[in-house]
């Protein structure tokens, strides 16, 4: 089913076949350590989804497992069993071309991965020209309109090396979204930032996340999720532990392990 | 001043001939060192793909020719390869100059481009591979480009390396530097100390500019951004 669903904008009615963007069904993925002498569960079992214009805030001790669930949904970590439909497109499908997908998954990483060795103008230019065949003007004209919305219009010219975190941020988001994405995964975005440039990119993706995003967001914000996110899912040990609204969650937790997590971070 | 001119004489009689040699050291060397790098580059690139067969074998490659003199290289590609009676192999000294050089050439820059392809932050090409780009959009675009300012220091210096090797054609006949020097010393057995440091200061007079350049390149591609910048 080719919905091409690219533009933020208004969603689809609630209800519809249709409103699930992404499903997840059954997935694990282990991963062999030490020569394969250990075998670690990162994933066990998970199964969810994520709605069209939802905002899914996942949460979860270190090594819960958080940042590879997010990576399996735009298959930079594959998966052992289960499978992930994303948009209609199925990730275990042999004929799905994998590269596709990821130009219509937008990600934002902890250390911004910006391209080292690309002007700022240059990283939002690129993927537009080389994977979605853009010509070079449009994609300069919608590198500079997006630069101007997230706010570092003067800093076109310069490298990454030569930003601030918070900025080098703000361009890794606008590079993201320069290819329309259906959806954007967010892993530990204001993780690495300085506490007075982490608001300015949790606001940019607040807006984001109001302009109708389909977001999925690894943080340990706890202010941003209660505020931000429709869906709270709390996992521990590769397994989705509870889930609900930020309000149920953060106010009354159920499992024991999300309890004990919450006190040790609130 | 007797001697100075005694030692001009000698100069004199034996420029044209050492110049050929030197002439011949340069081409032997540059044919090998464009051709070593290139192929070092596409095994260096090749070797960093994901296929296991592909790595083992230009891992033994690697290790063949690295780890035996070039020496022993040259006997078996002008000796012993021709005895297995194959036409295409049966190489004249010049031909197994430039194919043994260029292997041995391609074995180090082989290395050197692997490892400088590791060397680049592995969020790099999670980006690139995030945004959608296939497996050689991301090398062109991405990895290569900055891998390749890594290279540039030790490249220089496997490239002297590879011209000092060059001596070791004599052995097969080949009339480069150190071969035309040491017919030199048979005619003149009384300048031998001469002669050793006239071909000595030849190969230096090769050497250093190449030296020079390479630390010219090298402060080049690091500031390279910066001097885009300022443009
Ligand atoms: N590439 C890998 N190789 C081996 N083990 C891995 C790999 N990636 C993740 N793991 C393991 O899988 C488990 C889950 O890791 P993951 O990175 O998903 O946790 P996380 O919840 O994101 O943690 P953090 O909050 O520290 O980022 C951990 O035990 C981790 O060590
Ligand atoms: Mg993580």
């Amino acid at each position: 089913m080719a919905v091409n669903n690219n533009e933020p904008g208004p969603r689809p009615e609630q209800g519809g076949a249709d409103q699930r963007m992404v499903v997840i069904d059954c997935i694990s993925r282990r991963f062999s350590i030490d020569g394969g002498k250990t075998v670690v569960t990162a994933l066990d079992d998970v199964s969810n989804y994520i709605d069209r214009g939802e905002v899914v805030v996942i949460i979860g001790p270190s090594g819960s497992g958080k940042s590879t669930l997010l990576r399996t949904l735009n298959g930079l970590e594959s998966i052992d069993e289960g499978n992930i439909v994303i948009d209609g497109v199925d990730l275990a499908d042999k004929k799905t071309n994998m590269n596709t997908l990821r130009a219509d998954v937008g990600m934002v990483f902890q250390h911004f991965n910006l391209f080292e060795n690309k002007t700022c103008l240059e990283n939002i230019v690129l993927p537009q020209v080389v994977v979605l065949k853009k010509n070079r003007e449009k994609a300069e004209r919608v590198a500079r309109d997006l630069l101007e919305r997230v706010g570092i219009p003067d800093r076109e010219n310069n490298y990454p090396r030569q930003l601030s975190g918070g900025q080098q941020q703000r361009v890794a988001i606008a590079r993201a979204l320069a290819m329309k994405p259906k959806m954007m995964l967010f892993d530990e975005a204001t993780s690495a930032l300085d506490p007075e440039t982490v608001n300015g990119v949790l606001s940019l993706m607040k807006e984001l996340a109001y302009d109708g995003m389909t977001m999925a967001v690894v943080t340990h914000e706890m202010g941003f999720a209660r505020e931000v996110a429709d869906r709270v899912i709390f996992m521990d040990g590769g397994r989705v532990i509870e889930e609900g609204s930020p309000g149920r969650f953060f106010d009354a937790p159920e499992s024991d392990r999300a309890k004990k997590f919450l006190e040790q971070i609130l | 001043m007797e001697w100075f001119a005694q030692k001009w004489q000698v100069v004199e009689s034996l420029a044209p001939f050492l110049l050929h040699g030197l002439w011949m050291t340069f081409q032997v060397s540059m044919i090998a060192i464009i051709l070593g790098s290139l192929l070092g580059a596409i095994l260096g690139v090749m070797k960093t793909l994901d296929s296991r067969a592909l790595r083992l074998c230009i891992d033994a490659y690697m290790h063949f020719f690295r780890g035996t003199p070039y020496l022993v290289q040259l006997y078996l590609i002008y000796f012993v390869l021709p005895s297995l009676g194959i036409a295409w192999l049966q190489f004249d000294s010049y031909t197994a100059a430039i194919v043994s050089l260029t292997l041995y050439t391609a074995s180090y820059v082989t290395a050197i481009v692997a490892s400088a392809i590791d060397a680049v932050p592995r969020g790099q090409e999670e980006a690139a591979r995030a945004c959608g780009m296939t497996k050689a959009q991301r090398l062109y675009h991405i990895i290569v480009p900055q891998a390749l300012r890594l290279t540039v220091p030790p490249m220089a210096s496997v490239y002297v390396i590879v011209i000092k090797s060059t001596a070791v054609l004599s052995v097969i006949g080949l009339s480069e530097l150190t071969r035309q020097g040491e017919t030199s010393i048979l005619r003149m057995p009384q300048d031998t100390m001469f002669i050793y440091a006239l071909i000595a200061g030849l190969y230096f007079l090769y050497c250093y500019p190449v030296l020079r350049f390479a630390r010219w390149a090298e402060r080049r591609v690091g500031s390279s951004a910066a001097a885009q910048e300022n443009a």
